[in-house]
């Protein structure tokens, strides 16, 4: 029994990592651990890595060296006192850059250095260490049980492991591992326990999951069955159902079948379409598995089934041998495709990669410049984008309820995957406060919201209410 | 779609090694229990050494080993250590991947295949596995020297582009006789084996392709990047574009 120690997170990167964050401390905290801010004084730290850039590098070693350097003084006393390790404070590091840089890392009995293949055993390691006792990792990389919402009030389901693409600029093969696709019955179970235990948004995740096959299921099966699933009800007012998202998707080997799925009303109408480059010749030399046509033209579909479909994407400025012209040509994209959220980052060489060897290098100064120009075109575009939802109407998966200068404002994201500010009508709020009845719990329901304004910043919000 | 076994980092010994010019040869060694599905390649490396690069998949589907058609880089760090490697030796293997596959009904469609250098090798596996393909190969080269294995296709199906060496042209069995048909295209698969000088997308530009076509390209990046813009003009749609960049 974990008693009353503490746990603190700090993950980087893609939404697996964050979903196998999540799903460890959901575990630690069923083994009656408390979840606390990674600031804070902890018996144990679990830092989740990302290796996908230089600077994710840089903050996974920052990250680290704040977990170790506050447990240093607590692990110097327990050397003094010459007691065994079991019971000190405890660092574990994981995720890609351990795998990318195992040579350098070491684990000794307070500090833990736990490679993606046996990241799920984690939980089971952190009990033992504070047991004094030793265990031996088994299991696979799907043994992650559905996250409570802990860090988020999305659900996701890991579906898929690794990449066998190998892009020429990415690491990430070498640090996922082979692609491996987890069983569609064990997804589905996933999904449905979620649903049973009132999840509103399940998000399927994996690091390249359009390449999913388990016997004669593809990924649109997959996501087919999850769509059908039987809803759960609380009784609460836009309570009745779930919405189902995909998180981050290579735009390769995407059938019409594909595009069909978001005719339904549980699929949300959104996709992170990793599109790298808008320019033809860089997505070869990066490459990647489709054309910048075929790309623009999977848009074109979504945007036939809903025009307001949200399609959002990374960008990669500063490839080996990119030239203005190709730069120009992404620039390009951001306005003709309509990103509602461009994640731009700028080119950095990764060990073992074939772009690592490739001449023309560009130097920083362009990459820097170039980023910052993606981001210019990007935070118009996104305006643009959410200025298209004014007027409309959205389905609120409220993650926050507050009161604020006396009225109770609810937050969270629209099935498009929108930031939405709803201030309820006075009454509402002080029926609230006022009632003897318990107040409505507002979070993690649905409510319909009637988009009015937008907020101003990089990241604006739309502001509506209730209707 | 083929089942793949997956072998991880395996130590096939080495069968022979087979030069084809100064520079360039074939790697065979032992297939081990590696299932593959032709266009697929291997990461291949010697022995103890951290560095290994891709290689397309030379030997048919159905051989009892494999190879891969390796060109010795100036200043390579993987292809000079291979070819010195020798009978009985081990050498690393991981694969298969990739996606440069053909899909079975594409199988019975007029496909064409443009190589560059090097890039031939996963037509040269297509063309030993699959019996009964329709294709026409192009398959750009410096001097004729370059033509590896050219016996292997059959010669009405094969042109070869040569873009520095116009006495290979001359000195070739058959000239150039793949004038458009009556309809102003290329017929695919049907013309004779020629020589004609000038790069792969020369050729194209001067030949129309029947929109119809399912068109495979290997090679180099910027080849790739040309014969895109010129197949797409003959009408030919992106999602029939099938590439596999060498680098």
């Amino acid at each position: 029994m974990g008693g009353a120690r503490s746990v603190a997170f700090a993950d980087l990167g893609c939404k697996l990592n964050q979903f196998e964050t999540e799903s460890i401390a959901t575990q630690l905290q069923e083994k009656g651990y408390r979840i606390i801010e990674f600031d804070a004084p902890a018996d144990a730290y679990v830092v989740n890595t990302c290796t996908v850039t230089n600077r994710a590098d840089r903050k996974s070693r920052n990250l680290f060296n704040r977990a170790r350097r506050a447990t240093q003084a607590a692990q110097a006393a327990a050397e003094l006192s010459a007691e065994p390790a079991a019971g000190t404070p405890l660092v574990v590091l994981t995720g890609c850059f351990v795998n990318s840089h195992r040579d350098e890392l070491e684990s000794d009995g307070r500090t833990y250095i736990i490679a993606n293949e046996q990241k799920h055993s984690i939980p089971a390691l952190v009990d033992a260490h504070f047991r004094g006792e030793v265990v031996h990792p088994a299991g696979n990389v799907f043994d992650f049980p559905v996250a409570k919402r802990i860090f988020h009030t999305r659900t996701t389901v890991k579906v898929q492991d690794g990449c066998d693409n190998f892009c020429s600029f990415c690491i990430i093969p070498s640090v996922r591992g082979r692609a491996v696709s987890r069983s569609s019955r064990d997804v589905v179970a996933a999904v449905a326990e979620a649903v049973t235990a009132g999840a509103r948004e399940i998000v399927l995740t994996g690091v390249n999951m359009s390449r999913y096959r388990d016997g004669g299921v593809d990924f649109t099966g997959l996501v087919e069955a999850c769509l059908e699933l039987p809803g759960q009800s609380s009784g609460h007012p836009g309570e009745r159902d779930y919405r189902l998202r995909i998180s981050s998707l290579e735009p390769d080997g995407l059938a019409d079948r594909f595009i069909r799925l978001f005719e339904h009303p549980r699929m949300a109408p959104h996709l992170h379409l990793c599109l790298q480059s808008g320019s033809q010749r860089m997505l070869l030399a990066m490459r990647r598995q489709y054309t910048y046509e075929e790309y623009r033209r999977l848009a074109a579909d979504l945007r036939s089934i809903d025009p307001t479909f949200n399609i959002t994407t990374d960008l990669l400025v500063g490839f080996p041998s990119e030239e203005d012209d190709d730069f120009a040509a992404s620039l390009a994209a951001i306005d003709e495709i309509g990103f509602g959220h461009v994640h731009t980052f700028p080119y950095s060489p990764r060990e073992g990669t074939r772009a690592e060897r490739m001449r023309g290098q560009v130097p920083s100064r362009v990459k820097t410049e170039r980023s910052a120009a993606v981001r210019t075109a990007a935070d118009a575009a996104k305006r643009r984008y959410r200025e298209s939802l004014l007027g409309s109407r959205e389905r609120l998966l409220v993650e926050r309820a507050e009161r604020r200068d006396g009225t109770l404002v609810l937050t969270g994201l629209g099935e498009h995957y929108v930031p939405i500010s709803v201030r309820l009508p006075a009454r509402v709020g002080e029926h609230a406060r006022a009632s003897a009845d318990p107040p409505p719990r507002y979070e993690n329901t649905f409510l319909e919201a009637r988009i009015e304004s937008l907020g101003e910043g990089d990241d604006p919000v739309l502001h509506g209410s209730p209707g | 779609m083929a089942r793949t076994t997956r072998v991880t980092k395996a130590l096939p010994r080495v069968h022979e090694i087979r030069n084809l010019t100064e520079s360039t040869y074939v790697l065979r060694f032992d297939r081990r229990d590696l299932e593959f599905e032709p266009g697929q390649y291997v990461s291949v490396g010697v022995k103890g050494d951290i560095d290994m690069r891709e290689y397309s998949i030379y030997s048919p589907v159905d051989a009892d080993f494999l190879e891969i058609l390796v060109k010795e880089i100036d200043g390579g760090h993987v292809s000079r250590r291979l070819r010195r490697v020798r009978p009985g030796d081990e050498v690393e293997v991981d694969g298969p991947f990739g996606f440069f596959t053909i899909d079975e009904p594409d199988r019975r469609r007029p496909l064409l295949f443009i190589a560059t250098g090097t890039g031939i090798s996963p037509f040269h596996c297509f063309a030993g596995s699959y019996s009964d393909l329709d294709f026409r190969l192009l398959h750009g080269v410096r001097t004729a020297g370059e033509r590896y294995d050219h016996d292997a296709f059959p010669s009405d199906r094969l042109t070869t582009c040569l873009s520095r060496d116009p006495q290979g042209v001359a000195a070739a069995a058959h000239v150039a006789r793949a004038e458009p048909v009556a309809d102003g295209r290329a017929a695919v698969g049907s013309a004779d084996s020629s020589a004609v000088a000038g790069r792969v997308t020369d050729y194209l530009r001067e030949h129309p392709v029947d929109p119809g076509t399912r068109c495979y390209l290997c090679g180099n990046c910027d080849m790739i990047y040309e014969a895109f813009d010129i197949l797409k003009g003959h009408g030919v749609a992106p999602e029939h574009l099938y590439a596999e960049v060498y680098f």
